[in-house]
């Protein structure tokens, strides 16, 4: 990893730093009361950029189900049996993006054997997630394909191995590292394995578009309502001192209160505090 | 689904659906009799939940029946579970002697809000201390904070720089939360995970940057709510110039909780094979806390507002509670738990003293105590008592603390912050003897400056702060019942973090 | 082996340009003492916040941010400043070098930090490998939900939730102690003898 790279890595956590260190300074050295609440909102504001940041995934889409993971769960449920066969048409779902209308036609002719390959493409989908557009044609295409008779078949799949190579060498990116790591070996050795092989094309129907990680934002929804909830309480203090004293400058009011504090007994300090707030 | 399986959450829930009840409650008596209604009630379940924890071992409570890494977690062993039986004890004493000081320093029109705030703030304290989640640490927190900023603002009617004083704290009180989510931040995206058993999981092995940052922030933020000595500049002016009550609540509890945090997060989410650790053990929180006692008892002395001067008291016994679990020793984890306890019973029967002062004189000043013993002896007399406490006197618990402490730093070959211990518990002689020889020598100024005191403080008040007086002897009897619980919490505790039990 | 091809793409660009913008507009904020100016600059710097969350994929945070950052707070921060001052004046030197000195403290742990964090963006990172993940598979058989936050929010974290309405409740009742009836408000309340001394 050369250095422009590890800056790229890390120049929204640089920026949130650089926020963070202005809202702070903006609390402590500025004597405006209202204004050190402006600072804490800056300074909470960069936290938030700082946690949405952790959950960023490139090539990810907003946490929200696009694809047909709701029905999959309502009507497959989580056997693998089912899993697969339905992983298989998500998949194809999936692959249009990468493969033209009329290669996709050909490869659900075979989709039985194929079921790998097209597990396989999904993956481009996170690269380019217009499969989406295609996906509802497709599907409906899907549909009339014959299912696929799982397990016995899928045992075929080694035989498709090399297939699964060629088709990745075309593959112009190299593949993404999230998703279900399929390399070539990986994938030869992975379809030797009937069941895992089930259960990971049940899997890429989930996975077939990437999300980005929900949990961040559900913190920072949570810290945004703490954020303003204390701005309030801090501006109502504001408020109640400015009535009480008359100012809001820290200064004034700091001069104001060693009055008080010396008022009993008087002396040198009261004097200077009295210049002080003259 | 017995009310048994659910008993973890009572003492949040309960609380939490009381407190919106109490702003519907006509003013006057009923929102006390409410709020009391629900801090005995709480109070019975943090009981039962501490004799549950004592009996068969640490509780997991999966809310939503979520199992924990998914969901958030409550999870109590005996350190969590004292500290429970602890916020929810004092609160339930205090809030009935609340009664009568609140009807001199707040508004009646206010008494609804008031006891709703000091309930959610009681909540807040308790949610924080039962978590097992980190983020969901610092929503609590903020519960609590947020109440407690209004709290203090309250005592603008009787000293506007009670408002002065709140809004600092909102300031430092919100930096140091902030802080805290970073650090959690950090931590989580070191490990992927916010539940603290799984954190400390994951962390095993992972000594990065990330991780390092990410305890100086915790440290940092926790020692800004907690006033560690250099971080403590908003406290004296709060609990000088808060509602009598509320100083008495928070002295009592508000601190013990962000030291409770602490411990939870050095102990159970980090362990001892982080270099780091014990470092700031060692470099930061031993000095910190020599340096707090030191510092702010001497402070302490030359206060002429009782309230301050028992504010800073409590920054310099806060630097004993560092003191004892910077040891990293069972001994030393002991002391600091035990002192938790023990201190919060003193502090809390002091503050309740000077309430009472203020309720019959007008005033916290020192020149307002003069000839007190006369006019008012029972209030005297528990004052003394708890400052006899408060110095470390035998068979009073400052005693059974200074013992537990002073037995850690030579265990752990802190000789000399054995004679350091021993000279600041000399400087706490100064400034409460101090106190003690006003109110019982000194005849009052007839200057019509004060009021002087007609009669004693009324029943309503005398009876919690001399239960709370008499727990102060009793447990300093009684040394087995909080020191045998502190010693299996730290060893457990122990435990977790990967140290010799 | 980064997996962080899109070093260059317009996203990146996009992000670039609004992080820039939100840095120019907090040090705006703090150069400016005319309070109106501030508040609303501090609504647009939430506003950029919000589209930079957009462009994070954080689209829930980035509703949220819009109309809690930008707007409910700009209008809190519009009233407390027409009831305390418009303007804000110069603060007596001295404090700033101690402040720069904290602030650089605390940039520095960050930054120290930052050395060893995984590569922003990377799907293989700790953080968005674990629990985020799990919620990611687990919403669409478990919380039949559209909204993976959603679910996370109102479910599985939903306690976190009940305690934000907590703190807004609680922040509802600070609101009304502090400025409410009977809140000794100087000026207001008469019946105040020993606040009417200290003011006199």
């Amino acid at each position: 990893m050369d250095w422009f790279d590890f800056i790229l890595a890390r120049y929204n956590y640089w920026i949130f730093i650089l926020l963070m260190m202005i809202g702070l300074y903006v609390v402590f050295a500025r004597g405006n009361l209202v204004k050190k609440i402006v600072g804490l909102n800056i300074f909470q504001t960069s936290v938030f950029i700082y946690y949405i940041s952790i959950g960023k995934i490139f090539g990810g889409t907003a946490p929200i189900y696009m694809g047909d993971e709701l029905d999959a769960a309502a009507h497959h449920g989580p056997d693998s049996g089912e899993g697969a066969g339905h992983g298989a048409e998500a998949a194809a779902h999936g692959a249009t993006a990468h493969a033209g209308a009329e290669e996709m036609q050909s490869k659900i002719d075979n989709a039985a054997p194929g079921e790998e390959t097209l597990a396989k493409e999904t993956l481009h989908s996170k690269i380019d997630n217009s499969a989406l557009d295609h996906g509802n044609d497709l599907k409906d295409a899907l549909k009339t394909a014959p299912r696929p008779e799982e397990a016995d078949s899928l045992h075929s799949l080694p035989d498709t191995g090399d297939k699964i190579a060629n088709t990745l060498s075309h593959v112009d990116k190299t593949p993404p590292k999230a998703g279900l790591q399929f390399t070539p070996d990986g994938l030869t050795d992975a379809a030797g394995d009937a069941a895992h092989s089930a259960a990971v094309a049940a899997h890429g129907a989930v996975e077939a578009i990437v999300y980005t990680n929900p949990l961040p934002h559900v913190l920072i929804l949570t810290a945004i309502v703490v954020g303003v909830a204390t701005t309030a309480v801090g501006l109502a203090l504001a408020v109640r001192i400015r009535e009480a004293y008359g100012t809001i400058e820290e200064d004034e009011l700091e001069a104001a209160d060693d009055i008080a504090e010396f008022g009993h007994q008087p002396g040198a300090p009261a004097q200077q505090a009295a210049e002080g707030a003259a | 689904m017995s009310i048994v399986a659910q008993l973890p959450v009572l003492p949040i829930v309960m609380p939490i659906m009381a407190a919106p009840i109490t702003l519907l409650l006509p003013r006057g008596r009923a929102p006390h009799l409410w709020a009391c209604l629900f801090t005995w009630l709480t109070f019975a379940a943090c009981i039962a939940l501490f004799r549950e924890v004592a009996a068969t071992g640490p509780i997991s409570y999966a809310l939503g029946d979520w199992a924990p890494p998914i969901g958030i977690e409550y999870r109590i062993d005996l350190a969590n579970a004292l500290v429970l039986l602890l916020v929810s004890g004092i609160a339930s004493v205090v809030f009935p002697f609340a009664y009568r000081s609140v009807q001199l320093e707040v508004d009646q029109r206010q008494t609804p809000l008031f006891y709703g705030a000091l309930l959610i703030c009681m909540t807040g304290l308790l949610g924080v201390t039962i978590t097992g989640d980190a983020f969901n640490v610092f929503v609590f927190l903020e519960i609590s904070s947020l109440s407690t900023y209004a709290l203090i603002a309250m005592g603008a009617r009787r000293d506007r720089r009670a408002l002065t004083a709140a809004f600092n704290y909102l300031v430092m009180g919100t930096i140091g939360a902030t802080f805290f989510v970073i650090g959690i931040g950090l931590l989580y995206q070191s490990t992927g995970t916010l539940n603290m058993a799984d954190l400390a999981q994951q962390l095993i092995g992972q000594d990065n940057r990330m991780v390092q940052a990410g305890f100086a922030f915790i440290l940092v933020g926790m020692g800004l709510k907690l006033a560690m000595f250099p971080m403590h500049l908003w406290l004296p002016n709060a609990y000088t110039y808060a509602p009598s009550a509320v100083t008495a609540f928070l002295a009592a509890t508000a601190t013990k909780v962000a030291v409770y945090v602490i411990i939870r997060f050095f102990f159970s989410v980090f362990n001892f094979d982080f270099a780091f650790i014990g470092a700031a053990f060692t470099y930061v929180l031993l000095p910190l806390g020599l340096a707090g006692m030191f510092v702010a008892s001497f402070v302490a002395v030359f206060q002429e507002d009782v309230k301050r001067m028992l504010a800073y008291s409590s920054v310099a016994q806060i630097g004993y509670m560092l003191l004892g679990l910077s040891f990293a020793t069972v001994e030393g984890l002991t002391a600091s738990l035990v002192h938790i306890f023990n201190h919060a019973l003193m502090k809390a029967a002091l503050f309740m003293a000077v309430a009472c002062v203020v309720l019959r004189s007008g005033s916290h000043s020192i020149h307002a105590f003069a000839g007190l013993s006369k006019r008012m002896p029972v209030t005297t007399w528990a004052f003394i008592i708890s400052g006899l406490s408060l110095i470390g006197v035998p068979l009073t618990v400052g005693f059974i603390s200074k013992w537990y402490l002073l037995n850690a730093a030579f265990a752990a070959g802190h000789w000399y912050a054995g004679f350091l211990i021993v000279a600041s518990s000399l400087i706490a002689l100064a400034y409460i003897g101090r106190v003690a020889e006003v109110m019982l020598l000194k005849e009052p100024a007839d200057d019509g400056k004060f009021v002087l005191p007609k009669e004693e403080a009324p029943l309503s008040m005398l009876v919690p702060m001399w239960i709370l007086v008499a727990a102060n002897i009793y447990f300093g009897v009684r040394t087995d019942l909080t020191g045998d619980i502190a010693t299996r919490a730290a060893e457990a505790l122990m435990m977790m973090a990967g140290g010799a039990p | 082996m980064t997996g962080y091809a899109p070093s260059l793409s317009p996203v990146f660009l996009i992000d670039l340009a609004l992080l820039t913008m939100l840095m120019l507009v907090a040090i705006a904020m703090l150069r400016s003492r005319h309070l109106f100016a501030v508040v609303m600059l501090s609504g647009i710097y939430s506003l950029l916040s919000a589209a930079f969350f957009v462009s994070l994929d954080a689209v829930d945070v980035a509703f949220t941010e819009a109309a809690v950052g930008a707007g409910i707070s700009t209008v809190l921060m519009l009233g407390g400043m027409l009831l305390t001052a418009r303007r804000e004046k110069p603060k007596r030197p001295g404090r700033a070098p101690v402040a720069l000195a904290a602030v650089i403290v605390v940039g520095a742990a960050l930054f120290y930090a930052t050395i060893d964090m995984p590569a922003f963006g990377d799907a293989s990172a700790p953080a968005n490998a674990d629990v985020g993940q799990q919620y990611v598979e687990r919403t669409a058989s478990e919380i039949p939900m559209p909204n993976i936050v959603t679910a996370v929010l109102a479910s599985y974290r939903g306690f976190d939730t009940m305690g934000e309405t907590m703190v807004i409740f609680t922040a509802g009742v600070a609101v009304m102690l502090l400025l409410g009836a009977g809140s000794a408000r100087g000026g207001r309340d008469v019946s105040d003898v020993e606040n009417k001394d200290e003011e006199a």
